[in-house]
């Protein structure tokens, strides 16, 4: 079975020619193929899988092009770490293309929605079973596309193509530096091939300055996709999509990618204290950072962006301090509960045509399932004990505590603190209270039954974090361990944990904390997190000025100094022209006449010349 | 000054002054005519250099045919068109200029050719001279040129006729 | 007995030709464009002639080639005037200015 898994990325890719040819045809009919392709893949990655329990590493590649004496490869490199990515994605891509059945079962183009869905997941199919950095990049920026197109798909919203727009850009900026590492990387060892690559390492036929540079350079990259500071900006935007394609988007791919391209070059970043201490800062500043704007916001779908937002930090955070199996244990049940809890937000959505949390005011609750789901998700997102999220993110601080990072687990307590605040927050403003709005609409099983699947995953998938470390371990090697935190810190983190649900349900269920009291208190604070630390408008003020000046400068520049340079050149040729075509009369004696001078010229010539030059 | 020189200068005044005359004059028949003269005194001039046939043939087409030929082409077109001239004078004067210039540089030229000694036996049975040299020597060029003559015919049918003829 | 010298022959051709020339350029009527071509191509034939008696190589041949150029010259004659016939019944005109299909 393993040698097929070329084929996974086929199907959705076969999907996507489909449905952009032929969709318009297919209809309603265009959903269910793609979903019946994509569910072909999720059962070959299965069959993967287990086929993995004995093989922990397939390589299979082809030549693709010959430069001189350097060949590139295409293929696919499954090893434990792209299985397990492997399986997220297409289980995930499955249950949100069911979903999506229902979520957009009235969009006049469900078929080119499908067809960006697909090409969504083929990207990021082919993206983890990347042999070589090369082919890596080509579905990274594949990922970019299809996320722009999928934000903006509803290109009649201004705000929507804007949001579109906005994370093309941004994520561009990563990608730039993405690929400048790629390119040192391959000057520095002639190869792009991931195990190529670390055999160098191990050789230690790099010097350690131009790890570090590259390190850096392959997670700016990583920064622009995964939203970290300072690239983050387009990650809320981006909630401008369809709901599916967020939870997509914020589960399964787009962000996923970032924190998978750390992982899978992990031994580079090994092999550079500093580069590890940034990624570990970044993931920190990142984690905190988002999760007190988290705290203030009001629109649905934001909330849950920015605790995406907190939660990627965390990942990078863990990665940064050595803990892998820590960042890709809590990358796998961040997908599950992240994505249950944005299909449960679109549930919400869906039914009542409102993602304004103080204007929904408890409505959520006549949404039985939505209710319950969401609550699992809370739960488990918030580090409730015995739900997945607690045991990732116990292996975070312990992995931090291992490290010897005080500090930086001070902040991610503080931060698991803040999390369970905001999500109870939006919980309670969600589904309790006084919930005077009826659903305008009954959410169909299409969309209930993948919720379902993914509340039970997220509770029991962190039972299997031991089990991760082992099988992360059969092909990564020594640094795959699970770090077991002492007592004290599992009490620690249940207890910061509970803190935060008990603080939000005093403040926003029982009201006995009067919030807005504090908003005046603090109002300065409050609008500084309400306005997302005014990051948005320091870059519009700073870069967009500066580039907007820039732009004005050539463009007069081109107006007066280019368009004069050319209307001069032009009107001479035309001036010359207009005098040149008098003498085009179509009047044979007129040719002759010049034909004469001409010769009575040379003639002439020849004569005073004395018929020599 | 012996008879031929007298014979000479009256017939080479006749050509150029008929020639002059065809620029001159104002009718367009009246040109034509003029230029006869110039075709006929041509003619004596040919005969001045022991050229008999290439003399009668030159009357026979030019003064005959020819000619006929383009007072049929006037009478068929505006016979009565007088020409108005010179009606584009800056170009004439180009024209001319060119022309002064191109006969100075020739004269000049023909002034300075070395000439061997005259030929004496062409007079002699100049006609089957020239028929023996036709038909044996130059037998192709003028097979070709009677294929010349035969296309410019149909050409010159074809042409001229009609475009409604070919319907009726 | 003193002859004509053969330069004689020769500019007497030169000043046809370029008479011809002028007319060929100048005149407005066709017909005497025509004609000036024909005028031309006698004081080629001029040239040959003479060339025939005087050359370096004096030699019958100068008249041979006379009579080719004079039958070539009927036949253009010929096709010129049946050209200037097919013009005019498409124009109503002979004069040659007003023949200016060359420019579009």
């Amino acid at each position: 079975m393993i040698s097929f898994a070329w084929l996974i990325p086929l199907f959705p890719l076969i999907s996507f020619m489909v449905l952009i040819l032929s969709g318009k045809k297919l209809k309603n009919a265009s959903g269910y193929l793609a979903i019946l392709l994509t569910g072909i893949s999720f059962l070959l990655t299965i069959g993967v899988l287990l086929d993995l329990r004995t093989i922990t590493e397939f390589e299979v590649i082809w030549p693709w092009l010959t430069v001189g004496e350097i060949e590139f490869q295409a293929g696919a490199l499954i090893n434990p770490l792209n299985g397990l990515m492997l399986f997220v994605v297409s289980f995930v891509s499955l249950l949100i293309h069911i979903y999506s059945l229902g979520y957009m079962g009235e969009d006049d183009r469900k078929s080119s929605y499908f067809a960006y869905l697909s090409l969504f997941t083929f990207a990021m199919l082919g993206l983890v079973m990347s042999p070589n950095l090369l082919q890596f990049y080509m579905f990274w920026e594949l990922v970019g596309l299809g996320s722009f197109l999928l934000i903006g798909f509803y290109l009649y919203k201004e705000s929507a193509k804007k949001a579109a727009r906005k994370a093309f850009i941004m994520t561009r900026i990563g990608d730039a530096g993405l690929l400048i590492g790629l390119i040192l990387l391959f000057w520095q060892t002639k190869t792009l091939s991931f195990l190529e690559i670390f055999q160098a390492i191990e050789q230690q036929k790099l010097a350690p300055g131009m790890i570090t540079l590259i390190a850096i350079l392959l997670f700016i990259g990583a920064v622009g996709k995964s939203g970290q500071f300072p690239l983050h900006t387009w990650l809320p935007d981006a909630m401008e999509g369809p709901t599916p394609v967020s939870a997509l988007i914020h589960a399964a791919t787009m962000v996923a990618a970032g924190v998978y391209l750390v992982a899978a070059t992990y031994p580079l970043f090994l092999a550079s204290e500093w580069a590890l201490i940034i990624v570990s800062v970044i993931g920190a500043f990142t984690a905190i950072f988002a999760a007190t704007i988290g705290l203030v916001q009001d629109d649905l779908k934001r909330v849950l962006a920015y605790s995406t937002v907190s939660q990627l930090g965390y990942m990078m955070l863990a990665l940064g301090a050595g803990g892998y199996v820590a960042g890709v244990f809590h990358l796998t049940t961040h997908a599950f509960f992240k994505a249950l809890l944005f299909l449960a937000a679109g549930s919400v959505i869906f039914a009542l045509k409102n993602q304004h949390i103080k204007q929904i005011a408890g409505s959520g609750k006549h949404l039985a399932v939505t209710k319950w789901t969401f609550l699992i998700g809370t739960l488990a997102i918030s580090g409730f004990p015995l739900l997945s999220g607690s045991f990732s993110k116990e292996a975070i601080f312990a992995a931090l505590l291992e490290d010897g990072q005080y500090g930086l687990l001070a902040v991610a307590l503080f931060t698991a603190f803040l999390t369970s605040v905001y999500m109870f927050r939006l919980y309670f403003l969600v589904f309790h209270g006084k919930g005077e709005d009826k659903p305008e609409r009954t959410v169909p099983l299409c969309m209930n039954g993948p919720m379902v699947i993914l509340a039970v995953f997220a509770v029991i998938a962190g039972f299997f974090g031991s089990q991760l470390a082992d099988w992360l371990a059969g092909g990564q090697g020594s640094f795959a361990v699970l770090h077991h935190s002492p007592t004290w810190l599992i009490f620690l983190a249940t207890l910061v944990s509970l803190g935060g649900i008990v603080l939000a349900y005093y403040i926003y269920l029982r009201k006995q904390i009067n919030q807005e009291e504090w908003k005046e208190t603090f109002s300065s604070t409050y609008t500084i997190l309400y306005n997302k630390y005014f990051i948005d408008e320091f870059y519009e003020n700073t870069i967009l000025y500066s580039t907007r000046a820039i732009s004005y400068l050539i463009f007069y520049i081109e107006k007066y100094v280019v368009e004069t340079a050319m209307a001069f050149v032009s009107g001479t040729i035309k001036a010359i022209g207009t005098r040149g075509s008098r003498l085009q009369t179509g009047q044979v004696q007129t040719y002759g006449t010049v034909a004469l001078l001409g010769l009575a010229a040379i003639v002439l010539f020849f004569v005073v010349k004395g018929g020599y030059m | 000054m012996s008879g031929e020189i007298i014979a000479f200068v009256l017939l080479s005044a006749a050509s150029v002054i008929g020639a002059l005359a065809m620029l001159y004059v104002s009718k367009v028949v009246h040109m034509l005519l003029s230029l006869v003269l110039t075709f006929f005194s041509l003619a004596g001039i040919y005969v001045l250099l022991s050229a008999e046939f290439v003399a009668v043939v030159q009357v026979l087409i030019y003064s005959g045919a020819i000619s006929i030929m383009m007072i049929f082409g006037i009478m068929l077109t505006k016979h009565h068109d007088q020409e108005k001239h010179p009606q584009n004078i800056g170009r004439s004067l180009l024209a001319g200029g060119g022309v002064i210039v191109f006969f100075a540089a020739v004269y000049g030229a023909i002034r300075k050719v070395p000439f061997g000694e005259q030929a004496t036996g062409l007079h002699e049975a100049n006609t089957e001279q020239i028929g023996i040299k036709i038909f044996s020597y130059y037998v192709i060029p003028f097979e070709v040129v009677s294929v010349i003559l035969l296309a410019a015919l149909v050409g010159a049918v074809v042409l001229a006729k009609r475009e409604g003829d070919d319907q009726s | 007995m003193s002859a004509v010298p053969a330069q004689g022959y020769l500019i007497l051709a030169l000043i046809l030709f370029c008479i011809g020339l002028f007319g060929a350029l100048t005149k407005r009527n066709t017909i005497i464009v025509l004609i000036s071509i024909e005028l031309m191509l006698n004081a080629v034939n001029l040239n040959l002639v003479a060339f025939s008696k005087y050359g370096i190589h004096p030699n019958i041949t100068g008249q041979v080639f006379s009579l080719f150029s004079i039958t070539i010259a009927a036949a253009e004659a010929a096709v010129g005037i049946a050209i200037l016939l097919a013009l005019y019944r498409n124009r109503r005109s002979v004069q040659i200015n007003e023949m200016d299909t060359l420019k579009h």
